[in-house]
């Protein structure tokens, strides 16, 4: 049942008035969703920066291999992937269920391959003696906090974000779901992209030797 | 009662463009990063190009060009303005370094 039938059906007169923004609900609130979060990273990355110019014993731990080179193939994994999602709702859209299948798969198949590399990464500074709380190189512990907490919590969108890619996926292959519900989910895995955006210059950059 | 738009999308052409904007834009940042310049202009350069790169995403990957204006007026000044008001605790941070050194 389309937006506006739920809306007869309700006896919601009002609802049926055209949107001030001309996009569907479920669009508006992804929207107001990204807003939300994208404040929360940004008061986590200000967190950072708050702790990083209060500690006079900052320390930048990371080398161009494999560190920062790392990075740059997640970079470039993630750009590749919002590329395949943009696909997907094209094909969506064009009504090529199919093919918008398939481009979900291969975005959800970078997904994984980006967290696959940053639990690599992860696990290598584990066995280096790093943690959230340690820091063997000597210095600031709160390195280990603050790099830890942003990438953590940007790996968990990327998870989430490949649980719910694969889910719509499935409901759009079996007509459940239409074009619009994968163009929303293109929005969030545009979004969770966009931040990394800001996280590899100013997490790994910044701390680069 | 009016239909809902649905957005217009451009062709993958334009994406490719884009996408390969954003890796140049990267790379760019890397460069910069081993160019040996001093931590708060390399600081200021790559935040800039971090903000070109949202933009484009924001732009094009996500459709908000396409999309009408009362959608990006009602909420990305929104978002600007809670970014501006967190730069109000930059003078706590260098008070914190006095008292470190």
């Amino acid at each position: 049942m389309s937006e506006p039938e739920v809306s007869l059906a309700l006896g919601h007169g009002a609802v049926l008035e055209e949107s001030p923004f001309g996009i569907e609900s479920k669009k508006l609130v992804m929207w107001l969703f990204i807003v939300a979060d994208a404040a929360t990273f940004g008061a986590l990355l200000f967190g950072y920066g708050y702790l990083r110019v209060g500690s006079p014993n900052w320390i930048r731990p990371f080398a161009f291999i494999p560190t920062i080179l790392n990075g740059m193939v997640m970079t470039a994994v993630l750009l590749t992937s919002s590329l395949t999602m943009l696909a997907a709702v094209g094909a969506a859209q064009a009504g090529r269920r199919g093919a918008g299948v398939r481009w979900l798969g291969v975005t959800a198949v970078l997904g994984i391959v980006f967290a696959a590399l940053h639990l690599r990464e992860w696990f290598n500074l584990f066995a280096q003696g790093w943690s959230p709380s340690t820091n063997p190189m000597g210095g600031s512990v709160l390195f280990g906090g603050t790099f830890f907490g942003i990438t953590g919590l940007h790996l968990l969108h990327v998870v989430c974000g490949v649980v719910a890619i694969l889910l719509v996926a499935l409901a759009f292959r079996r007509g459940r779901l239409d074009a619009g519900h994968v163009e929303t989910t293109g929005l969030y895995w545009h979004f969770v992209d966009l931040v990394w955006m800001f996280v590899f210059p100013l997490v790994y950059l910044m701390n680069a030797r | 009662m009016a239909a809902m738009e649905s957005t217009p999308v451009p062709g993958m052409r334009l994406y490719v463009i884009v996408w390969v904007a954003l890796l140049l834009i990267v790379g760019a940042e890397v460069a910069l990063t081993y160019a040996g310049l001093p931590t708060k202009t390399l600081l200021y350069a790559l935040l800039t190009l971090a903000v070109v790169e949202a933009g484009l995403g924001v732009m094009y990957f996500m459709h908000l060009k396409y999309e009408r204006r009362t959608l990006f007026w009602s909420l990305i000044p929104a978002l600007i303005f809670v970014f501006i008001m967190m730069n109000q605790f930059w003078s706590d941070a260098y008070r914190l370094r006095s008292l470190h050194q």
